[in-house]
């Protein structure tokens, strides 16, 4: 067993390097498709945080009129508070609103200062049991004379999960095909290796050696194309996560996520089983298709 | 031409090295064998057709009894080859029986036909020595693509060089070697399994016949040490000078089947 396994590392090693050209070559292409794939990885992670975090915070947002009074704002709690579906009111007045903007925006508090009179509107956020239960509560608070606007967070769920699967679908279809290419330039390689020790598969075969032997270290070739591009394509990876994680936080400052250790780790988890797994699965095909004869 | 310069008497150590390790070859040996014994080789009405529809085979039946040297001749394609192949099971016949020591090839399990190969050694004209490979390395390849034990891959190389007389040029590529030398590798290979069945199919046909005699010399040794040996050949010299046995091929069929009969080429 030991032989064996020492065996078939060494000759998948001097393989892998007999015909350097060509498995670098494969290396390379392999690399292509791992980074697309955990490209699209992060990207979906991304867009999946987001989503999450928007559907959590799913509430009606419903701006007031500055004319609604006193009243009007008390009648409407108690009304929106004797709705089952809601779970929690809570009234934000144009100071409160104010107020959060300036703490959220601090570097244009100065600007908003500047301004004549407060530009923001009261407003009413209103959390609800069940997130499909918002129409019912839109309709409500649409009908209502204080009421200026409600604002519809659902459709930009909606749009969202569009633009998600989109890119999903997208993502996975052009994946498909890189696979299949590199999947379709592995099986080349190793039949090119295979070709060139015919000769010694033939005498391997005389002598008595059983398939494992024949076999194996071209499969071990086909990982070790796997593993490398898995290793160039994290190391890569690394080199960009700096820059790529402020850019990311950029875009989507509204997000607490602290996922990125976990995706990371994911992600690498993913591209190393791709690699290998590819890898593993173009050479079996390729020798088994020449051992069958 | 004489043993000493064969380089086979030259190393005193070869021979009990050879003797340790086939204790039985005495009780084995060609003239010893027991009439009951397991033949080595028994081929019971084979026929093999390729799919082109040749029959290269033709109702073939021959019983090699363990121990024997037999020397199989006829004109190119009378079906040597095919006979051969199908020996190692690099075919199966299209009709009638193969046994190996009594084992019927075509009933082989597709994970035994290794183990069976082990127990044939094979050389050929072209030598099939690989040629990046020093001769320890060619020889100890054999041992290393079966899963021998590195320590002990050393030790058997030593031995079966010794045997054919290399063990000075161990270090030596192919390359570098005459063809009589580089058939002699092919042989410690063949023998590095300590085989039953040595199979030799035109084993002199690339090399002049001061160096074919070397071989067939080896060979002899080898049939000595209790080896049942099959040799194919073109070369009516050796076959009529060494009065054995000698079964002749001609379409496919046995034409001939004698001992110590003369053989004219006739291809």
């Amino acid at each position: 067993m030991l032989a064996f396994v020492g065996f078939s590392l060494k000759r998948a090693w001097q393989g892998f390097w007999r015909n350097s050209l060509m498995s670098l070559a494969a290396t390379a292409s392999m690399v292509l498709m791992l980074v697309l794939l955990s490209g699209l990885l992060i990207l979906l992670s991304g867009l999946d945080a987001t989503l999450k975090y928007v559907e959590s915070e799913v509430e009606v947002v419903a701006y007031l009129k500055d004319s609604a009074t006193a009243q009007d704002v008390t009648l409407l709690t108690d009304d929106l508070r004797a709705m089952p579906q809601v779970e929690s009111v809570t009234y934000v007045s144009k100071d409160q609103a104010l107020k959060n903007f300036q703490e959220r925006q601090p570097e244009v508090a100065s600007l908003v200062q500047a301004l004549p009179s407060n530009p923001l509107p009261a407003s009413f956020e209103i959390s609800l049991r069940d997130p499909s239960d918002y129409i019912d509560v839109a309709t409500y608070l649409r009908a209502q004379s204080a009421v200026d606007s409600v604002q519809d967070i659902k459709q930009t769920v909606d749009q969202m999960i569009t633009v998600i699967n989109v890119l999903r679908t997208g993502g996975i279809a052009v994946l498909a095909i890189v696979g299949l290419t590199v999947l379709f330039i592995i099986v080349n390689t190793i039949r090119l290796a295979v070709v060139a020790r015919a000769e010694e598969i033939e005498i391997m075969r005389l002598v008595g050696a059983s398939d494992a032997f024949i076999r194996w270290p071209f499969v071990l070739e086909g990982a070790l194309v796997g593993l490398f591009g898995a290793v160039i394509t994290t190391c890569l990876l690394l080199l960009v996560q700096a820059p790529l994680t402020s850019l990311m936080a950029g875009f989507f400052n509204v997000l607490p996520i602290q996922a990125s250790a976990i995706v990371g780790q994911n992600v690498a988890l993913i591209v190393f089983a791709t690699g290998i797994g590819i890898g593993v699965l173009g050479s079996y095909l390729s020798v088994r298709s020449y051992l069958s004869r | 031409m004489s043993l000493a310069s064969s380089g086979l008497t030259s190393d005193s150590s070869g021979q009990p090295a050879v003797a340790s390790r086939r204790p039985f070859s005495a009780v084995s040996g060609p003239a010893e064998s027991a009439p009951e014994a397991t033949p080595a080789v028994v081929l019971r009405g084979v026929t093999k057709t390729y799919p082109n529809g040749k029959s290269a085979l033709r109702d073939v039946s021959l019983t090699i009894p363990t121990g024997d040297f037999v020397f199989l001749v006829g004109p190119s394609g009378a079906g040597k080859s095919t006979l051969i192949r199908l020996l190692i099971r690099e075919e199966l016949a299209t009709r009638g029986k193969v046994l190996l020591d009594g084992r019927d090839l075509a009933r082989l399990n597709r994970r035994d036909v290794p183990n069976i190969r082990r127990r044939i050694g094979t050389v050929f004209q072209d030598f099939k020595l690989l040629p990046n490979k020093s001769v320890r390395d060619n020889v100890a390849f054999a041992l290393e693509v079966t899963g021998t034990p590195r320590d002990r891959i050393g030790p058997a190389v030593d031995r079966v060089l010794r045997v054919v007389g290399l063990a000075a040029q161990a270090d030596q590529r192919p390359s570098e070697l005459s063809g009589g030398e580089q058939q002699r590798t092919a042989i410690a290979r063949a023998l590095v399994h300590d085989p039953n069945l040595f199979i030799a199919d035109e084993p002199t046909g690339n090399l002049d016949p001061l160096i074919s005699w070397e071989i067939i010399q080896l060979l002899l040794r080898i049939n000595e040490m209790g080896v049942t040996v099959l040799m194919a050949t073109h070369n009516a010299e050796v076959v009529t000078a060494l009065r054995k046995r000698v079964v002749g091929l001609d379409d496919g069929r046995v034409v001939r089947d004698e001992t110590g009969a003369a053989y004219h080429r006739e291809d």
